[in-house]
């Protein structure tokens, strides 16, 4: 049985000025959200470089590719990968899952296990296969689930505050 | 003692009370204010770090909602948090200065209104604390705090010092009585000494002896002032007693004079007009006194009247008066008297009384007689001065007949009722 949990995110740009363009909108949503996730996520072995993998077709990953630095000064290193890829689980700490078939997802998260590595699908519909975050992306909330399952599976330690917040937020949403 | 004098002038009692009252209420207003200003001091500081505290928590909380810009999980949390504490407004910016979270607490009335208007006036307030993520600001939290523990502090040092001031003007008033008693006792005490030593010449009176050592030694002056003064009283006293005595008494024979004879003899008579009473009046002369005096000398006619003064002061009764006229004159006043016979026993035994001869210094002796005359009120007349003449009379009278004999002053009758030595 996964326990899920739903968080909704309000993203700032919503009640800002008129967006430049909603496209633009939601990938600086999706942006820092993922950056928040990573912000609160703990490797049993801290990579000086955070590595952040992105897989298969995305639509909100324009901004995101342009690699960023965390608040700590920890570069984030934003690389395309094919979902094929053979060596996914050590040359990546964390994946941004896009549209994949099934066949390619399931072989992705096969690759995976064992490793600390933290995945994140940008559809919220594949959540239970085995992504430890799936992102919902709308016009005005980037909201996201939470797999705890996965979470406790992959290794990576994710912040209480995450999943305190994903908790309460479950019984509304 | 009470003497309306123009100002009202303070009592001792109300002096003392105001004197006590006054000290205790500033003690315990200085007491009570320093503390309250002190209390207020540490409880601002403890109030400030308390709020800053509540801070600190709604930092934590509040940072991942804040990371994810949730509105409303940030607006929870603040919530939970602000309503338990002392936090009148609480709100939440991120790090663009958009507010995320606002927590207001309800108006609960004129209290709460209050507490706002002191918190305001005594913390420093709005605080602002930057929320933290991973050594970055990522946002802010600013916090009102609302005076709540400060107006109760406030209030409970307000009754507490009612309360003492209540307590130690209760006891200023106790102290200052038992003082009082203390001192008004004693003051008490010597003021009626003094009135009755003034208004009654009660000499004898003394101050108890006090407790306080001022007003035990002004007592102690006082009572030997008293003393002074009782011995000079009793000296003037006897001193004029000793006058009296000499101006209305004879220094010869110790007998009254003339005038003093006169004074009981109006008195006698006056007594005896109201009573319905008889008096007589004896008038006594001595037959050889002026042959003693040119034969033996005037301290044998002294000795003689002396002699003579205390043989007729022995034939009589205690409320009878003899005194000595002059020269070798006697009169004796018989009041109350029943009888003319009484008068007439008495002069009987006088003269009897005179048969033993006088000795006079020198180692010889002499022999004397009397002569009295008797006049009796009212039969003989009502004035003293009447009286007297009668008597005066009936004794020359007696003197011409034969000396050393009695003789009653006449009335009507011209009859003489004369008597002779057996």
């Amino acid at each position: 049985m996964l326990l899920l949990a739903l968080l909704w995110i309000f993203t700032p740009l919503a009640f800002a000025q008129p967006p430049a363009g909603m496209a633009d909108q939601r990938a600086k949503s999706v942006t820092q959200v993922v950056l928040g996730i990573l912000s609160y996520a703990r490797w049993p072995v801290e990579p000086a470089q955070l590595r952040l993998c992105i897989v298969g077709p995305t639509q909100y990953t324009d901004d995101l590719v342009k690699g960023t630095t965390q608040a700590t000064g920890r570069p984030v290193v934003v690389q395309r990968l094919l979902a094929d890829h053979p060596d996914i689980a050590n040359a990546c700490d964390a994946v941004y899952i896009g549209q994949l078939t099934s066949d390619e997802r399931s072989r992705l998260f096969a690759s995976l296990i064992g490793h600390p590595v933290l995945s994140i699908s940008e559809g919220g519909d594949q959540c239970t296969v085995g992504s430890l975050f799936c992102l919902r992306v709308a016009d005005e909330q980037v909201s996201f689930e939470v797999n705890l399952d996965s979470v406790a599976r992959s290794g990576v330690r994710i912040h209480p505050s995450v999943l305190q917040l994903s908790r309460r937020r479950a019984p509304g949403s | 003692m009470n003497i309306d004098t123009g100002p009202v002038r303070p009592t001792l009692r109300s002096v003392i009370g105001r004197g006590h009252l006054s000290l205790a209420l500033m003690a315990v207003s200085m007491a009570s204010i320093s503390l309250t200003l002190l209390g207020v001091l540490a409880l601002r500081v403890y109030a400030d770090h308390n709020l800053h505290l509540i801070a600190r928590s709604i930092n934590y909380t509040v940072e991942a909602a804040v990371v994810f810009n949730d509105s409303a999980a940030a607006t929870e949390a603040l919530a939970v948090i602000a309503s338990e504490e002392e936090v009148a407004e609480a709100e939440v910016f991120n790090v663009d200065g958009k507010q995320l979270a606002h927590w207001e607490r309800p108006e609960t009335g004129m209290l709460s209104m209050i507490e706002l208007q002191l918190a305001h006036a005594l913390l420093e307030q709005p605080i602002t604390q930057p929320i933290l993520h991973q050594g970055q600001v990522i946002g802010s939290v600013h916090l009102t705090g609302h005076g709540g523990s400060l107006l109760r502090f406030l209030l409970s040092g307000l009754a507490g010092i009612l309360v003492c001031t209540a307590l130690s003007a209760w006891v200023a008033l106790y102290l200052a009585r038992r003082l009082l008693r203390g001192i008004t006792g004693p003051l008490h005490s010597l003021a009626s000494v003094a009135h009755a030593a003034r208004s009654e010449r009660a000499f004898d009176r003394r101050v108890p002896p006090a407790k306080i050592a001022e007003l035990d030694s002004l007592g102690n002056d006082f009572n030997a002032l008293l003393d002074e003064l009782e011995a000079w009283q009793t000296h003037l006293q006897s001193e004029n007693e000793t006058l009296a005595h000499q101006a209305s008494h004879d220094s010869l024979t110790g007998l009254p004079n003339r005038a003093f004879f006169e004074g009981r003899l109006i008195r006698a008579l006056r007594s005896a007009a109201k009573l319905n009473e008889k008096v007589a009046v004896l008038f006594l002369d001595s037959d050889r006194f002026k042959d003693i005096n040119d034969n033996y000398g005037h301290a044998a006619g002294d000795a003689v009247l002396v002699a003579v003064a205390s043989r007729i002061r022995a034939q009589l009764r205690e409320q009878d008066l003899v005194a000595r006229l002059g020269g070798d004159e006697f009169a004796i006043l018989l009041s109350p008297l029943h009888r003319l016979e009484d008068a007439q026993r008495i002069a009987g035994k006088i003269i009897a009384s005179m048969d033993a001869p006088i000795a006079l210094p020198g180692d010889t002796h002499v022999l004397t007689s009397l002569s009295i005359g008797i006049a009796i009120y009212p039969d003989h007349g009502a004035t003293p001065g009447n009286l007297l003449n009668a008597a005066d009379a009936a004794m020359y009278q007696a003197k011409r007949l034969s000396q050393g004999g009695q003789q009653t002053a006449e009335s009507e009758s011209p009859a003489a009722n004369v008597q002779h030595r057996s």
